[in-house]
């Protein structure tokens, strides 16, 4: 009878059911997910060439798994919180503690296990198609990488279903332990944090003192080596946590006397604020922090998509060289966006490639010049004929035209009589530089697979920029990938834990506007009062994730050598992260609106 | 009695629940009274008999099915939305049995809240908290939040909030429902002196015949109908009180 009753109470509530559902089995399909990338160790292996790549894997793993720790802490209180009403009820009718407490017991675990088994089919099917996406989507090429991985659905299942025992008990434990009538008066119950200005004065102080250790062990990466990492995590969490406590209330109440707090809903906002921030602080560190890894994994990930490009054309003063180019080259060749061509005529004879001093002069060769510190240029100039003859034919981009190993062949320019009757294999070269390697992508891969096919290529070099990009793209796929990946699972966790956070709320708001109704408050007035409250929630943690990213961008500069930078070109990155938070925001919102707002009265 | 000086004329007033296809149950049948200004009318009735239904026609919380509703001049029937609340925020003053304070706000910001709503500047609006909390006596708990008060004084409190802005008429539904014996008389007596020094108009739904005696005038609502009325007159509370019960007892066999 009771299970039925139980029942009833889920089915009346469904839609609330559904959203707790649809979050947990988002965050059961992105952990497997990761944990399939995490735990393959021949995908490790294989592409995760830097050293610091399977380090960044490790604390992947476990902030992830400390994340999905603290994402089902908010979504049992929020499943708490809609059934403990009914809880109280039940046994105000006369169900024993035991047989309630069994309820709960079995209604916990079997969400849970619901949740984890729709969400490990959930991240087969987006690891198979997702990740395929976000790959082709980035033009890498991942090995050993497969959607069905067993240690890692094991893994998911163990750990999801073990949270969610211990949740149960924790449930079961709360329940026991409240008495009937403080569960149908759950959500009546005030408490109002005092505010001590000397303690308050030192939190701040030790807050902003552990931010700094913080953002400068990040920025030190290079000399504290593995320490950095944790050594950054723990002093950011504990500054962040810190400052929040210490700030945010005070502003609140220093608002409050304010004139400005006397219109409207304002008060009532602040009221609101005050007595939530407290309840949120932890909550409201754990987002940031996610925030700053969600967007500092992003920013990254598109920092290495976009700049590759930009470093490989300094690997060479040309992107491709076609040698004795076919009709489907030829095709290839005219959709390039060209910024600089030419063609040479060589014959090889023996160890010597020969030029025609005339083709050399009428399109000289573009060369690059190089930094103090060896670094090239990305500046390009050309040389007169003499002057090329003396130094240029020992360029680099030069000597490989004549293809075989570096140093198989020597150039030699002849006059163009001489060049007439020399004897040899005659071939000749084009050479393209395009604007932009990344605009271009498409037709210079095909091309290249082309002349790789008919020519063998150097072994030991890479010839133009194409190529170079190519294998930049090979070493460092692996960490845009994960960054990617991981910024992008970060985001849905984190905006996933906040919107259940503040869900949990909306039972005991949903009183709150009927009195407002009640007193005559119009509809839209309370539409922008909750819309302002919860933008006021979701910005806190934003602004402060987007300070930890700026400063831990700094960790990346190693990884990111000149041309590169990790802070090149972060605007628009940033922009399209916060329009997904937006989004989530956005539906936090009228999810809240759905719930809270009092129906208005007809018959 | 429909003149200037009537604050709430009901006429005809009618509310069914239900769909026309479905069983339907008539809450409320050919409701007529006024109150006029400065009056101090009771509606008293068992539980069942429509009288919070009649409350929330009146304030607007409900719309009836028939008839018409005329507070302070406003055809209430005929509003719809932003109207409806800006109604109850500026002609109604409420206070219900629960409280209904907000609990993350303070005291002061709870009386505060309906001048905030007008967009009151904020020096008005801490004199006028302040002149209502003298009148109430509960100037020294403003800064205190509803959980550190008694159940007396969060209605004190809420009262405050209902008077504050002046509103045409005070609806008061079951105040002292959740009040001991001291906490009622004390808000009864408070709710008489606002009703006679502010010549507010006070409509008190209940079916608590100690409250009821503080009425100049009591109408009696059985399976939503008006059965009869009693008046006051010049007779003194405690003769009144035991007129309403004898009346209860007739009124209820």
């Amino acid at each position: 009878m009771l299970g039925k009753l139980a029942l009833a109470g889920i089915k009346n509530r469904r839609r609330d059911y559904l959203v707790l559902l649809a979050g947990l089995t988002m965050s059961a399909a992105i952990f497997y997910m990761f944990a399939n990338l995490a735990t393959n160790r021949a995908f490790i292996k294989a592409n995760a060439v830097v050293s610091q790549a399977s380090l960044i894997f490790g604390f992947g793993a476990v902030l992830l798994i400390l994340i999905t720790v603290v994402y089902i802490m908010y979504a049992n209180s929020f499943l708490l919180s809609m059934r403990q009403h009914d809880y109280g009820l039940f046994m105000m009718l006369g169900a024993t503690r035991k047989r309630v407490g069994e309820l709960v017991f079995l209604e916990t675990l079997i969400l849970g296990a619901i949740a984890t088994a729709i969400g490990i089919g959930l991240g087969l099917l987006m690891s198979k198609f997702l990740v395929g996406f976000l790959l082709n989507m980035l033009g890498l090429h991942l090995a050993h990488l497969s959607a069905v991985y067993v240690p890692a659905i094991i893994a998911t299942a163990v750990l999801y279903v073990g949270l969610f025992i211990l949740a149960s008990l924790f449930n079961l434990i709360r329940l026991t332990r409240t008495t009937v009538l403080k569960l149908l008066h759950s959500d009546e119950q005030a408490n109002q944090p005092k505010v001590k200005p000397f303690r308050q004065l030192i939190q701040g102080t030790l807050g902003i003192v552990f931010l700094a250790i913080g953002y400068w062990a990040l920025a030190a990466i290079k000399t504290l080596q593995m320490t950095a990492i944790p050594l950054a995590l723990v002093t950011i969490t504990l500054g962040t946590y810190l400052l929040f406590r210490a700030t945010i209330l005070v502003i609140i109440r220093g608002l409050r006397h304010t004139a400005w707090a006397k219109k409207h809903l304002n008060g009532f906002l602040l009221g609101q604020l005050n007595f939530r921030v407290h309840n949120y602080t932890r909550m409201l560190t754990i987002v940031s922090l996610l925030f700053a890894m969600a967007l500092g994994a992003i920013t990254v990930g598109s920092g290495y998509h976009k700049q590759l490009p930009m470093m490989a054309k300094t690997l060479g003063t040309y992107s491709i060289a076609i040698h004795d180019k076919t009709p489907a080259e030829q095709k290839l060749m005219d959709q390039l966006h060209v910024a600089y061509t030419a063609t040479y005529t060589q014959k090889r004879q023996g160890k010597t490639v020969y030029y025609n001093a005339d083709e050399l002069a009428k399109q000289p060769v573009e060369q690059q010049r190089y930094k103090k510190s060896g670094q090239p240029e990305a500046h390009l100039y050309t040389q007169s004929l003499k002057a090329f003859k003396k130094s240029g034919t020992q360029d680099m981009n030069f000597m490989a035209l004549a293809l075989g190993k570096v140093g198989a062949y020597t150039p030699k320019i002849l006059s163009a009589e001489q060049f007439a009757k020399q004897t040899g294999k005659t071939v000749t070269v084009t050479t393209i530089r395009v604007k932009d390697l990344q605009q271009d992508m498409k037709p210079l891969k095909q091309l290249n697979k082309l002349e790789n096919q008919r020519f063998t290529p150097p072994t030991n070099m890479t010839v133009g920029s194409y190529q170079g990009y190519e294998m930049m793209n090979a070493f460092f796929g692996g960490l845009e990938f994960m960054g990617y990946f991981l910024g992008i699972a970060f985001l849905a966790m984190l905006a996933s834990c906040l919107m259940f956070k503040i869900l949990s709320g909306a039972p005991g708001d949903q009183r709150r506007y009927r009195m407002l109704y009640k007193v005559g408050v119009r509809q839209n007035l309370m539409r922008w009062g909750i819309a302002k409250e919860i933008g006021i929630l979701f910005l806190i943690p934003g602004i402060m994730g987007v300070i930890d990213v700026l400063f831990g961008l700094q960790m990346f500069k190693p990884l990111m050598v000149a041309p590169m930078s990790p802070y090149l070109g972060i605007g628009s990155t940033f922009l399209i992260f916060i329009g997904l938070y937006v989004i989530y925001y956005l539906i936090t919102l009228a999810l809240y609106w759905r719930i809270v707002l009092p129906k208005t009265t007809t018959d | 009695m429909t003149t200037a000086t009537t604050v709430v004329d009901v006429h005809g007033l009618e509310k069914t629940y239900g769909k026309a296809n479905e069983r339907q149950y008539k809450a409320l049948k050919d409701i007529n009274f006024s109150v006029a200004e400065g009056e101090f009318v009771g509606i008293m009735g068992a539980s069942g008999s429509g009288k919070t239904t009649l409350l929330n026609m009146l304030s607007t919380l409900d719309t009836p099915t028939k008839g018409d509703v005329i507070v302070n001049g406003h055809d209430v029937t005929k509003m719809r939305g932003n109207q409806l609340a800006d109604f109850r925020a500026q002609e109604v003053g409420f206070i219900f049995q629960d409280f209904n304070l907000l609990e993350s706000l303070t005291a002061e910001e709870n009386i505060g809240l309906p001048l905030a709503l007008k967009g009151t500047a904020s020096k008005v609006m801490d004199q006028a908290i302040h002149e209502v909390a003298e009148t109430l006596s509960i100037a020294d708990l403003l800064q205190k939040y509803p959980a550190e008060l008694s159940g007396g004084q969060k209605q004190r409190v809420a009262a405050a909030r209902a008077i504050v802005h002046h509103p045409s008429i005070l609806m008061g539904d079951e105040p002292t429902g959740a009040l001991d014996s001291t906490s009622a008389r004390e808000l009864l007596d408070l709710l008489t002196t606002i009703n006679q020094k502010q010549a507010m108009s006070v409509l008190l739904v209940t079916h608590d015949p100690f409250s009821a005696s503080f009425c100049q005038r009591i109408l009696f609502i059985k399976d939503g109908q008006i059965g009869s009325e009693l008046k006051r007159g010049s007779q003194d509370r405690a003769a009144f009180y035991q007129q309403i019960l004898n009346e209860l007892g007739t009124f209820n066999e």
